[in-house]
């Protein structure tokens, strides 16, 4: 990245989200082959709630015959039946549960992947426009929450909605009135549920979001412990994580007393049904048209529907949560498949470009009608101050950035190695593997080789087979970036493209790698974006860019000579007048 | 660490006595409140319902709404208090933790990631602070399970009994069923958090993917990962839904055992029909109470746990121990180094007169050494560090820094923006000269988090425009322009040197167009000086320097 791309727009232009139509339509997809599954879960649960609905007429049956003043031998059978019901009901619940959540883990992880694909093929343009930590939140965070709601929230509902609806049900059935009584609780709960809901989910927003700024200041001030006992700006960061840490708990609290005013309300519910069941049972048992046993077992059900029906009305902002991260999700992963790469126009291992043009914000144009051309095994080293468009230049050319306006020709597929360096999480010889999969450990071996890291990557804990990356073994700057080369080797593109590769390394690393590169180019055709002059002067020839344009093309030895842009840089970087005394070795 | 650990949770419960006392009465009314609405249940089916006597209705009824009031309240203002504490209690932790790891003594990274401190700072903070929920909720819960006990052996003792005697074992037996599974489906719940690093991994990775079109083989990657994951974790629901199904079926087959127990006894006429209804519901109700005190004790194993990790770092030893002595002002920034000996240095002499801009060209293990012996963050096996003729070891550490200022090859930028990070290091003077000698000049907006929406070399000029802007005494850099073209870089040694003219400098580095900047060069080879003259000279004649710095 050079100075001339946008540093962080404020306002930036985030991947796409789906609307409730493309999550319906993504679910509907990933969810087609397990329509079975779907129906026998919904099943399933459906019985094992209606066969514990039978618990409490059971227990009103044991009132009825202790009213009626029956041998105490009769009251055995009926608890025998209490009995075979708890294992029936656990029996059936186990099963349904287990088929919930195969469904809703199947379905979770099809989703998942499918997102991977898709973001994985996105344009590097788009990404980079909306951050990729819109897409890391992306496949972290919301997948974390919905992987949450699929795991506690999901059966949880499902079980509650059932329970309330079938305990409903059971109350009809046991006088149509006890259910005309119960449902006196539900204006209250409905009210409250509109106004929780209304609340939290933009405060448990906020709540998350000021969580998350925490950590990142903990992050901030911790891994940058070093530089602020450097600068002795202990008291300023302490002082930066107290207010985040203040602004925590406050949030926390400002949580807490919104869900408990919730439950204030909640019980008001639940005492007004109570209320009204126990007075139905009143009048009903007075006018004999009900038993004292059915009004037992009427409340003992609207005491039961407590839990659940607090439990669904609950999970009404969890649910609100996974469908927004489920948009989000659904926006990247209801895209369409991707598209094959386009095969190179040719094969003659050039490069051409043409009148290329190139603005990353409108009226700030950072390329100016470049043309070039780079012949077959050439290599090309661009030099040029920061913002001159050097890396844009090789973004272009490699493709992973589309022109504004011009038209670049490869003869050949093509590959780029940024100073941006990743090392990724797993085995070394599986990071290798990403460039070219099912290579043979020789094969990993030769490239490690080529780069010049076979030896330190043998001498590794576990050798090729050592986890490296993020909770791994840490590789230094400059072995990352060998990595990189050796993953340039194995991808083996007939053109390939450095930019800056060799810059994180300090000064003594440099060289080492400088060696790696060449080693990595070696019977490719190359552009190699340079700082360190000793490329340039390796290469077979030398670019000089300055605002967008290519002010200088030549040899090292024939610039030089020329007494101009680069004759100057070359005298500015060595330092010294003795230029023929330190022509460096090409091989070295 | 353990008395460390446990010093922890005893502070932050202490801390906090006041909430949590109020706290946990409020919320033993509110379980009281819970364990009577039964009770009230069966007392107005009892002798209002079974009865027909409306006036008892009405009182009944007034009965339950007046501990519907009590337990609501109780509830409301109860759990408000226990929470309270314990995000107060997880606050002060958290401010405490970072006081600690931020002390210019420092020692507290030693051996643990920014990623695992953070955790500890959140996570365990949090948990720490949640034990007083937990006293809260077990306070409470042994009240509930007092009053059932008094309830139910006054209805009747045998089936007060069998519900009190019958609870714990029900739990245990749940308890015995669920210990081999939450071993199991942590192990598993933890390869579809694995799932979840990969495709991050991959995402953060995205340019480097791109670069040499591996985009489809790492989503091939992904889906194995996940599939493998998705295995797992069906295994491990698995098996919790049946441990699930089990406590739902020993539980009501408990509920029968009761149900016939009291059935028969009311049959007896020992228990009335309202009582009966009222066991029934407080065997289902204990259940509560008892499983909280279950859930109690994993948050108490949970916040021991955590409160030890919490407390090794807040008794980490410092890594520079002793010295406390204040500057002495004026600082001439004199630097001498005295027969040094540290790590891979062996005896190391180097002379730097106040004002001087000395170049160092070493190797990197002897030029972390030195550079940890400058900025005080260790001090020498032998010899010493002084500044103006007073030994380093003498300083407190922050006086050490205030008056040398040691800028790190990877030094970190703050979240923040540009202008705000250097800023920081300016207190309150100008940063434009700062800005301009570094070539920073022109950078603004965001930095990002650890400099992230910044290039590398933008990185670096924004570091290095920091450093020159704390406009320090004594200022040690280490290769500062590493990242930065070559056009760039020359103009930012001429920069340097401008902007340091007169104050004392050392550039650690083993670039030419610094060290060409600098009043004399030093070579430290093996751990000694091997050469001190002009870069000039240097590089004309010295072959060991042409080979470290030219080639």
């Amino acid at each position: 990245m050079t100075a001339a791309e946008p540093a962080a727009p404020a306002a930036r232009e985030l991947l796409p989200v789906a609307d409730a139509r493309g999550v319906r339509a993504l679910l509907g997809e990933l969810a087609r082959p397990h329509r079975r599954l779907a129906a026998a879960a919904v099943l399933t649960l459906t019985a094992a709630t209606a066969i514990g609905l039978l618990t409490a007429p059971l227990v009103g049956r044991i009132v009825d015959l202790v009213a009626d003043h029956r041998p105490a031998g009769d009251l055995t059978p009926i608890a025998a039946g209490l009995a075979a019901v708890a294992l029936a009901q656990g029996a059936a619940t186990a099963a349904g549960l287990a088929l919930m959540s195969r469904l809703g883990e199947t379905l979770l992880a099809r989703l998942r992947e499918r997102f991977v694909d898709r973001a994985l093929h996105l344009p590097l343009a788009d990404v980079e426009r909306a951050g990729t930590g819109d897409l890391t939140a992306r496949v972290t965070g919301d997948v974390a929450v919905i992987a949450e709601a699929v795991r506690e929230a999901l059966p949880a509902l499902v079980r509650s909605v059932l329970a309330v609806a079938l305990t409903l049900g059971a109350l009809a059935l046991l006088d149509w009135r006890f259910l005309l009584a119960a449902l006196a609780a539900v204006p209250v709960q409905v009210y409250t549920a509109r106004w929780y809901v209304r609340r939290a989910i933009p405060l448990y927003a906020e709540q998350r979001v000021v969580e998350g700024t925490m950590q990142q200041q903990l992050l901030d001030s911790i891994g940058g412990g070093a530089t602020v006992r450097a600068f002795g700006l202990g008291e300023r960061h302490t002082g930066l994580v107290t207010d985040r840490a203040d602004a925590v708990r406050d949030y926390t609290m400002r949580g807490i007393r919104l869900a408990l005013r919730f439950y204030s309300r909640l019980h008001v519910a639940e005492f007004t049904g109570l209320a009204a069941v126990l007075a139905t049972g009143y009048l009903l048992v007075g006018h004999g048209a009900a038993s004292i046993g059915t009004a037992t077992a009427a409340a003992l059900y609207f005491h039961n529907l407590f839990e659940p029906m607090n439990t669904v009305i609950g999970l009404l902002d969890d649910a609100q949560s996974a469908g927004a991260g489920l948009a989000r999700l659904a926006g990247v992963a209801g895209l369409p498949a991707p598209a094959p790469r386009p095969a190179p126009e040719s094969a003659d291992r050039t490069v051409r470009v043409t009148a290329l043009e190139h603005a990353y914000e409108p009226g700030r144009p950072v390329l100016h009608g470049v043309d070039l051309r780079v012949g077959a095994g050439e290599r090309v080293a661009l030099v040029g101050a920061s913002g001159a468009g050097k890396t844009t230049l090789a973004k272009i050319i490699a493709g992973v950035q589309p022109p504004a306006a011009g038209r670049v020709a490869l003869g050949g597929d093509v590959g780029l190695v940024s100073q941006e360096v990743h090392v990724f999480a797993g085995g070394l010889a599986a990071d290798l593997r990403l460039a070219r999969e099912g290579a043979a450990d020789a094969d990993l071996r030769a490239a490690l080789a080529r780069v010049g890291a076979l030896e330190w990557a043998e001498a590794l804990p576990d050798g090729l087979a050592t986890v490296v990356g993020d909770g791994g073994h840490r590789l230094t700057g400059a072995q990352a970036q060998q990595l990189a080369l050796a993953r340039l080797v194995l991808a083996d593109p007939a053109v390939a493209i450095l930019d800056e590769a060799t810059a994180e390394a300090g000064s003594a690393g440099a060289r080492a790698l400088e060696r790696a590169a060449a080693g990595a180019l070696d019977g490719r055709t190359a552009l190699v974006v340079a700082h360190r002059l000793t490329q340039a002067a390796a290469a077979d020839r030398v670019i000089v860019m300055d605002g967008g344009r290519i002010v200088e093309s030549g040899t090292h030895d024939g610039l030089r000579a020329a007494g101009g842009v680069y004759a100057a840089l070359w005298h500015a970087w060595s330092g010294t007048r003795e230029t023929s005394a330190i022509r460096p070795d090409p091989a070295a | 660490m353990e008395a460390a650990g446990r010093e922890v949770l005893r502070g932050a419960v202490r801390g906090q006595w006041r909430d949590l006392t109020v706290a946990s009465a409020l919320a033993s009314a509110h379980q009281v409140g819970e364990t009577l609405v039964p009770v009230l249940i069966g007392v107005t089916i009892d002798r209002a319902v079974g009865a027909g006597d409306g006036r008892a209705l009405l009182l009944w009824l007034g009965a339950l709404a007046a501990v519907y009031l009590a337990l609501s309240w109780g509830y409301r203002w109860g759990a408000y208090r226990g929470e309270r504490a314990a995000a107060r209690a997880a606050r002060d932790l958290r401010t405490a933790l970072v006081t600690r790891v931020l002390d210019p003594r420092g020692g507290a990274e030693d051996g643990r990631l920014p990623g695992a401190l953070a955790g500890i700072a959140t996570e365990d903070a949090r948990r720490v602070g949640y034990v007083n929920v937990a006293i809260m909720a077990g306070a409470a819960a042994l009240v509930a399970i007092g009053l059932g006990t008094v309830l139910l052996l006054r209805m009747s003792v045998p089936l007060g009994l069998v519900v009190l005697l019958g609870t714990p074992p029900l739990l245990w037996a749940g308890h015995l069923l669920s210990r081999p599974l939450e071993r199991r489906s942590a192990a598993e719940r933890e390869r579809s958090a694995h799932a979840s690093a990969v495709a991050a991994d991959l995402a953060r990775g995205l340019r480097v993917l791109k670069g040499i079109g591996a985009e489809g083989a790492a989503a091939r990657r992904y889906r194995a990962t996940s599939g493998g994951a998705l295995a797992a974790t069906l295994r491990a629901t698995r098996a919790e839904a049946g441990q699930e199904g089990a406590v739902l079926a020993l539980t009501g087959v408990f509920i029968a055992v009761v149900a016939l127990v009291g059935g028969r006894l009311a049959a007896a006429g020992e228990l009335t029909l309202g009582q009966l209804v009222a066991a029934v519901g407080l065997a289902l109700l204990l259940l509560g109470p008892f499983s909280v005190l279950a859930w109690v004790n994993a948050q108490l194993a949970q916040g021991r746990a955590s409160a030890a990790r919490v407390g090794a770092v807040l008794a980490a030893p410092a890594a520079v121990q002793g010295g406390d002595a204040p500057l002495p002002q004026p600082v001439g920034g004199a630097v001498r180094l005295r027969g040094v000996t540290y790590g891979p240095l062996r005896g190391l002499d180097l002379d730097v007169p106040a004002g001087q801009i000395v170049g160092v060209v070493a190797g990197g293990a002897d030029a972390a050494a030195l550079l940890d012996l400058l900025g005080r963050t260790a001090d020498p096996a032998e010899g010493d560090v002084e500044l103006d003729g007073t030994p380093l070891r003498g300083l407190h550490p922050a006086a050490v820094r205030a008056a040398v200022l040691v800028a790190a090859h990877e030094a970190d930028l703050f979240a923040g923006t540009v202008a705000a990070d250097v800023a920081a290091a300016a207190r309150g003077a100008d940063t434009g000269p700062a800005l301009r000698a570094a070539g920073a000049d022109g950078l603004d907006g965001a930095t990002g988090d650890g400099g992230g929406a910044l290039s590398g070399g933008q990185r670096q000029r924004v570091a290095l425009a920091r450093a020159l802007a704390a406009d320090a005494p004594v200022l040690v850099l280490h290769d500062p322009t590493t990242a930065v073209d070559a056009v760039t870089e020359a103009r930012v040694a001429a920069g340097v040197r401008a902007l340091r003219a007169g104050r004392t400098t050392v550039l650690v580095a083993t670039s030419p167009a610094l060290l060409a900047i600098t009043d004399r060069v030093v070579l430290v080879e093996d751990g000694r000086v091997a050469a001190d003259s002009s870069h000039a000279d240097l590089a004309r004649g010295h072959d060991g320097y042409r080979t470290a710095v030219l080639s």
